[in-house]
């Protein structure tokens, strides 16, 4: 070749792309879209797969891939409108049959035209971002056929209806119902729910609304909680059978609001029938049901909880304000407990232990409970009587559980103090008449008080029960001397050494103790301070008791289980057959009512009148003369003349009662007042109130007075001072 | 029934095998679909053979990897020409995973190492999720993907690029310098196109503004950069990745650290982000952790209150190791350093085991990169990688348990990068870039 015919060549741009034939596009594509064309006609069997996915991948591989993506888009799209124009063509119930069918035949075939189109799918689609081809399928799907103008209502309308026709009672194909909403909930949830979830809720709405307000017209309140209980299963079980898992919640609130929300109020007062009536017969299943539907709205239990702590305080103010309840304290606080257990049992079986009702229930029983100033009383009145004779025989579990219900009870009582004051008194008298059944269920208590309330509340108590047992000792001690010393002549003395300010004592009260006794006195009172220097013993015979050996006139011979003051009487009678009033008086030196209970109880107790009494009467007078009983006789030997004892509280009692609480709070208060200040150097008035009453809450509630009158005393005593600028702020006084 | 057999015809060559083997590519490849009910081939067509228009000896190896699960490519063999087969046949991610184990620093071998065209001086390498990575260099973007064919070079118009990464195997994001005339910033391109997909704006008082982006960390749906703008705007940028809309953008006046930032790095278990900025972007070091929910730092460290000395220890670079609660951190003598993530009195704790021997001045010294995967920490030293294994809880009793060096070298190491079950390791002398992977299934012993 010449240099020439070189120069000729042309130096051309270098190509990629090798022409191949111009028609291969055109051709591979026509393949292609025979085979969609056929799949679509359930005319699959003679395609090969391997050849229509060769050409699909060849056409990407020589970048086809735009041609070949549009192309179907477009075969596509022409199948889905033929589809649409038969299933608008079905008649009546067939439309969704046939709509269902063609939703079967359409995700085969889009399963298999993916098939062919794989590699388009893993290459041109990814680097294009293009919709892969079976979203594609089924967005073509959605806006050609669910959301053409013809079809979409008329699937909405058939879907509500069919949904309907089963709430009144039809039988309808729960199947097929499925499978569309199946459908629509594949085509996207935005679809399942613009297109059906929101009408149909919608729906429901109308629907139970309409109903819920002929049930309240036609049924009392249990039947309508059983009624809208069978229609929120009924449509939970609706969403499990035929709708999207995520419809269950959307669909109940709209029944709760509909059927519960909105009829509450008027459910829980409906007469005769609502929340108060069950609460009084106890219907365990109706409050149950009652509580598990309106616990699903917002208010619900609000609302129960509000009627049924209004009902409690209004029952709970009438039972312990009623008259006639206070006559008989140990029925009163057995009142409050049956009434307690009931609502405990309500709250257990019905509302499932719910707190914020055990709160409602406490708060209501706090409330009426300190209505009546005289409940600490009753309750350790309830106490004494209870570990008297109430607890005999009974076994160590239901002691503990009676104590346990005493202790609620005192949770409640705002003035514990008071309680503690009747109780020392109440236990002192069980120790020194050696009444109490059971020891343990006595320390069991104390526990129980001490674990509420702290060391210092039962300190004193606890006291009470070491005095008794060094006495034991003591007496041990002391009878091992007289026995060792002399002839054991006189009577037997028993003495029980009592720690001054741990019981509660009253001053004064001596009297004339018979020469023997006396003697017996005095020797046990050297043995006592020669073992305890430094001491000083007074007898406190208002409390004591003695056993007497009595032969009477007829030869009766009875053993006489009596008090102290009684044996002072009796033994008068040793010396002289006959005495009056007065000559008892001087020779006893006993305080004029207590000797004149003791002498009522023994001249004028039918069947234990150990004495006779000129003139006979009830009542004790100055002037009566007082004679041994010469016929008294008994089926026992042994006769227990028990003083008449005034069990509650008289209304002069009461009100020094009162009077010694009141007083026995000024130092605490005092006490707290000083702690606050030491702490805080300066604080207003109305915080020194507030920080009080929070720290003595626990004993008593003070009254607001009380600690102003308190804080000005310590003014007084200048432990504090008055700012001299605000006089509102107290300054502490170190 | 005997409808388990399956007759094949690959390029003339006959193959029989069974359903279940072919089954055994996965629903989204081509044989499984070729098998599938819904062509009814095999059942009515029992005798017939299944002619597939493809080369017998690549599919015979295939076939094989399907059968046993390992991967042996007989001597000869275009890998290359294997994998385009393995793509017809729509079983590409099963070879991958016959190809390579999980990334275990201890069990690492060489498998390729790949030359640019370019002389030395890369800027950064990033790893891709599918086991590609892309390497960065002056103002062009090289982009290799699984089996490191490279792509399209994205050539960013003569602006330097500072940080790239991986969206997804098809999408790169880029860092550059801005030039002033709304160029540079930041932008996501398609690595099989080259195209553009998004640009990424900072926009600030209605204003769009020009901006240097710096580092980049992305989490599953958001994109962060540090960004400094001409005027006033630094800060931490957010974008959304599907959109590439701007989502938030935390401020901070300048002089603090927070737009000059050098490494971002998200941490998905948290929902934090660890920022650095550090040596010689600022003379002290900063490292902090951001909530985005809460727009805050919930914890920091800096070393701008200790006393300058002499031979003070200046910290080059940070990763957070979320599994330890632990920041690693390197200095510029490579000692390794761990703070705890956990409370906020946090002194360095440097290790002293790793000390090297001094370089001397007149060699180009590459100072130490950290990577991490899991509880395995990576640290560059030189021409090396250094693996540290530590039990989950503490990264600072960990010990090195390995060192990989390539027997030829490529000069010191400029930068490394984990991820997609491979370690880049990008040598700075010579433009050459190694592939470390942990061999597959095949041929280990179990662990027990």
């Amino acid at each position: 070749m010449s240099q020439a015919k070189k120069k000729n060549f042309k130096i051309e741009p270098f190509k990629h792309k090798v022409e191949m034939d111009p028609k291969y596009a055109e051709k591979t594509w026509k393949i292609l879209e025979d085979a969609i064309h056929e799949i679509y006609n359930h005319n699959a069997s003679g395609l090969s797969f391997e050849e229509l996915y060769r050409n699909a991948y060849n056409m990407v591989l020589h970048k086809y891939g735009e041609k070949l993506y549009s192309g179907l888009v477009n075969t596509m799209t022409q199948h889905m409108r033929e589809i649409a124009r038969t299933v608008e063509a079905a008649q009546g119930g067939l439309f969704l049959e046939e709509l269902n069918s063609k939703w079967c035949e359409h995700n085969k075939s889009l399963q298999m035209i993916r098939d062919i189109l794989m590699y388009m799918d893993r290459t041109y689609v990814n680097n294009f971002n293009k919709t892969p081809v079976h979203e594609l399928g089924l967005n073509l799907w959605r806006d050609n056929i669910v959301r053409s103008p013809r079809i979409r209502d008329r699937l909405l309308h058939t879907l509500l209806d069919l949904v309907h026709r089963e709430r009144t009672g039809e039988v309808i194909n729960r199947g097929l119902m499925r499978n569309i909403t199946k459908m629509l909930v594949d085509l996207g949830p935005t679809v399942y729910q613009e297109d059906f979830e929101r009408p149909f809720l919608d729906a429901a709405s109308d629907f139970y609304r309409v109903e819920s307000q002929q049930f309240v017209e036609t049924c009392d309140c249990a039947d309508y909680l059983r009624k809208a209980e069978k229609r929120l299963n009924e449509e939970i079980d609706r969403v499990t059978h035929y709708l999207d898992a995520k419809s269950e919640p959307k669909i109940t609130a709209v029944v709760e609001k509909e059927v519960i929300g909105n009829r509450m109020k008027l459910l829980v007062e409906m007469e005769n029938s609502g929340l108060v009536s069950m609460l009084i017969d106890d219907k365990y299943d109706d409050l149950g049901r009652m509580y598990n539907m309106f616990h699903r709205v917002s208010t619900g239990l609000q609302t129960i909880r509000d009627l049924m702590t209004a009902h409690l305080r209004d029952t709970g103010r009438q039972l312990v304000l009623d008259p006639e309840r206070l006559k008989d304290p140990v029925e009163f606080v057995q009142r409050l407990l049956d009434e307690k257990d009931k609502y405990d049992k309500i709250i257990q079986l019905s509302f499932g232990n719910d707190k914020t009702f055990q709160n409602a229930l406490n708060s209501s029983f706090e409330y009426f409970i300190n209505l009546n100033v005289r409940s600490p009383e009753f309750i350790s009145l309830f106490v004494d009587d209870k570990l008297r004779k109430g607890l005999k025989g009974v076994s160590e579990e239901d002691v503990e559980s009676v104590l346990d219900k005493v202790m609620m009870l005192f949770r409640y009582l705002q003035e514990k103090d008071v309680f503690e004051k009747y109780y020392k008194q109440h236990l002192a008298k069980r120790l020194l008449s050696g009444r109490t059944v059971s020891d343990d269920a006595e320390r069991s208590l104390i526990v129980k008080l001490k674990t509420e309330c702290g060391y210092q509340f039962t300190s004193k108590l606890e006291g009470m029960f070491t005095d008794m047992k060094t006495s034991r000792d003591t007496m041990q001690g002391f009878n091992a001397t007289l026995a060792g010393s002399e002839t054991n002549e006189g009577p037997t003395l028993a003495v029980q050494v009592l720690t001054t300010g741990s019981w509660p004592t009253q001053s004064g009260a001596r009297c004339n103790l018979p020469t023997e006794i006396l003697s017996m006195c005095d020797k046990f009172k050297q043995y006592y301070l020669s073992t305890h220097t430094g001491r000083r013993l007074t007898w406190q015979t208002n409390m004591g008791t003695a056993d007497l050996k009595a032969t009477f006139g007829n030869g009766n011979k009875h053993e006489l289980n009596v008090s102290t003051y009684q044996m002072c009487i009796l033994c008068l009678f040793n010396k002289a057959d006959r005495l009056m009033y007065r000559e008892i008086e001087q020779a006893t030196d006993i305080p004029a009512s207590d000797l004149q209970r003791s002498l009522q109880s023994l001249a004028c107790v039918k069947g234990k009148n150990v004495l006779r009494k000129e003139p006979m009467s009830k009542d004790i007078s100055e002037d009566d003369v007082f004679l041994v009983n010469d016929k008294f006789s008994s089926k026992f030997y042994k006769v227990k003349i028990s003083t008449v004892v005034a069990q509650k509280e008289s209304e002069p009692e009461k009100q020094e009662t009162r009077q010694k609480v009141e007083e026995d709070r000024k130092p605490q208060i005092e006490a707290a007042i000083v702690r606050i200040m030491k702490a805080r150097r300066l604080l207003d008035h109305n915080n020194i109130i507030s920080e009080v009453t929070k720290q003595l809450q626990a004993r008593f509630l003070p009254n607001p007075a009380v600690i102003k009158k308190r804080i000005e005393s310590l003014i007084e005593r200048e432990f504090l001072e008055r700012d001299s600028v605000d006089r509102k702020l107290y300054r502490y006084l170190a | 029934m005997g409808s388990d057999r399956v007759r094949l015809n690959v390029g003339g060559k006959p193959f029989v095998t069974s359903r279940t083997t072919l089954a055994n590519a996965g629903r989204g490849s081509m044989l499984a679909a070729m098998i599938d009910e819904n062509w009814d081939l095999v059942s009515e067509l029992v005798s017939e053979e299944i002619f597939i228009d493809r080369n017998p000896s690549y599919f015979s190896v295939l076939l094989d990897l399907l059968r046993t699960g390992e991967l042996h490519i007989p001597s000869g063999m275009s890998e290359k020409a294997l994998y385009r087969e393995a793509e017809f046949y729509g079983i590409t991610d099963r070879v991958r995973h016959a190809r390579k184990g999980p990334l275990d620093g201890n069990r690492l071998e060489c498998v390729a190492s790949i030359s640019g065209r370019a002389t030395g001086d890369g800027t950064a390498i990033r790893a891709s999720p599918d086991g590609g990575c892309c390497v960065a260099h002056g103002s062009m973007v090289h982009v290799y993907n699984w089996a490191m064919e490279e792509q399209i070079p994205l050539t960013l118009d003569y602006v330097n690029v500072n940080d790239v990464g991986f969206l997804n195997p098809n999408c790169v994001v880029i860092c550059t310098c801005e030039r002033g005339d709304r160029a540079g910033g930041m932008a996501s391109f398609n690595v099989t196109s080259g195209k553009l997909v998004h640009k990424f704006q900072v926009c600030h008082d209605d204003q769009l503004k020009n901006f240097t982006a710096g580092a980049l960390a992305s989490s599953d749906v958001h994109l962060y950069a540090s960004c400094r703008g001409r005027s006033y705007e630094y800060g931490i940028g957010t974008w959304d990745q599907a959109t590439g809309q701007q989502i938030n953008f935390l401020y901070e006046t300048p002089g603090r650290p927070l737009g000059d930032a050098c490494k971002l790095q998200w941490l998905p278990q948290s929902n934090l982000l660890l920022v650095a900025t550090l040596f010689p972007r600022s003379d002290h070091s900063f490292v902090s952790l951001l909530d985005f929910r809460t727009k805050g730092k919930v914890w920091s460290w800096t070393d701008s209150c200790q006393r300058k000395s002499a031979d003070e220890k200046i910290v080059m670079d940070a990763v957070a190791m979320e599994e330890c609660s632990t920041v690693c951190v390197v200095n510029q003598f490579d000692n390794l350093g761990f703070i705890d993530m956990r409370n906020s009195s946090h002194p360095v704790r440097w290790s002293h085991r790793y000390r090297s021997a001094r370089v001397s001045e007149c060699e180009e010294r590459c100072y130490s990169k950290l990577a991490v995967s899991g509880s395995q920490l990576f640290s560059s030293k030189n021409d090396s990688v250094y693996v540290f294994c530590s039990p989950d809880w503490d990264a600072a009793r960990g010990v090195q348990t390995a060192r990989l060096r390539k027997t030829e070298g490529g000069g010191a190491i400029s930068d490394i990068s984990v991820g997609g079950d491979s370690l880049f390791v990008l040598h700075n002398e010579i433009n050459v870039f190694d592939v470390w992977e942990t061999p597959g299934s095949s041929g280990i012993a179990e662990v027990l």
